[in-house]
């Protein structure tokens, strides 16, 4: 049994490759990180109620990513995957960003994929296996104006995914991050058909990436395959960069 | 067993365990037990091998190293992780 836990799956994104890793393989057993709503991942655990569950997690705070971790250890003894997938963003200019709309998304985006790191890599070097997929954004390396927060924090994530891909290559752990461009989400629905079309026609592609484009993504970096793959950027986004 | 055999035996177990675990190109009798683990003259070791022997102690012999400072203090030797693991067993 290969054990998989995604954070922010009750999102789209999060929706999206939770699926794809169910339907990858029946042994696969996916545990789905929720905190403030979880009325679809409730739905998805439901779905396949033998090999997925939800698993509260508010991943902005250790401790409980400790109890999260301990929770799938007691069942499984194991954790192979781990996606690190929640985020947010709040976007302003910075001349006039309040401080605690900084300090919110560099937490959510950036410390919270340094604290899923850490709280699986004990069991992963244990294991002398592992596969982490960090969610970045194409905003990491193509920055917009108004994103400063968002910007640095999923950079960050980039860098952080670069470094510890190096300490951990001898353990036959493998870190990569994934830098989605435009995804058909809740921010994209959230856009008035003007603001779509804008959008799109700065896609070469001239459509928005589906959430199962990105999924299938996440589900080759951890995929056997892919073994020899570590540190990298790969970006999902229609051709943008 | 006397106790000396059994303080060898303890020292050969975490000699077999460095080199199976940290993939080390030497053999366990090649490694003294004064042996400085880590800097040059000694084995010779990284500070991911540290976290590799970290985990190892713990999951081979229940030696939880809670900080740096207790890690820079266990992890010198041979001896000194073989003290760790007989203090953990008396207490």
């Amino acid at each position: 049994m290969r054990v998989i836990l995604i954070t922010g799956a009750n999102g789209g994104l999060g929706q999206a490759i939770a699926r794809n890793f169910l339907s990858e393989s029946p042994d696969n057993f996916v545990w789905l990180g929720v905190f403030v709503r979880r009325e679809n991942a409730d739905k998805l655990a439901a779905e396949f109620s033998n090999r997925c569950r939800c698993l509260e997690l508010d991943v902005t705070q250790p401790d409980s990513w400790k109890a999260a971790v301990e929770k799938i250890l007691a069942e499984h003894k194991r954790i192979d995957v781990l996606v690190n997938n929640a985020g947010k963003h709040h976007d302003g200019l910075l001349a006039t960003m309040p401080l605690n709309t900084w300090d919110s998304v560099i937490k959510i985006n950036l410390d919270a994929t340094f604290y899923g790191c850490q709280a699986v890599m004990t069991t992963m070097v244990s294991q002398r296996s592992g596969r982490i997929i960090n969610i970045s954004s194409l905003s990491a390396i193509l920055p917009p104006p108004g994103q400063t927060n968002y910007a640095a924090a999923k950079a960050g994530v980039v860098a952080l995914t670069q470094s510890l891909a190096k300490e951990v290559a001898r353990l036959n752990i493998t870190v990569n991050a994934l830098c989605p461009g435009f995804i058909e989400t809740d921010t994209i629905s959230g856009m008035n058909p003007e603001e779509r079309k804008q959008a799109q026609s700065r896609i070469p592609m001239r459509r928005f990436g589906k959430p199962e484009e990105v999924a299938a993504a996440v589900r080759f970096l951890a995929c056997a395959e892919a073994g020899y793959i570590t540190g990298s950027t790969l970006k999902v986004d229609g051709g943008i960069l | 067993m006397t106790q000396m055999e059994d303080v060898n035996t303890l020292k050969d177990r975490i000699k077999a365990m460095m080199v199976e675990n940290l993939m080390l190109q030497v053999t366990a009798d090649e490694i003294t037990d004064d042996m400085p683990l880590f800097g040059p003259g000694g084995l010779g070791l990284d500070s991911v091998d540290a976290l590799q022997l970290v985990v190892g102690l713990d999951k081979n012999f229940g030696v939880k190293i809670p900080d740096p400072a207790a890690a820079k203090e266990i992890l010198q030797t041979v001896n000194t992780i073989a003290d760790a693991v007989q203090k953990k067993t008396v207490a």
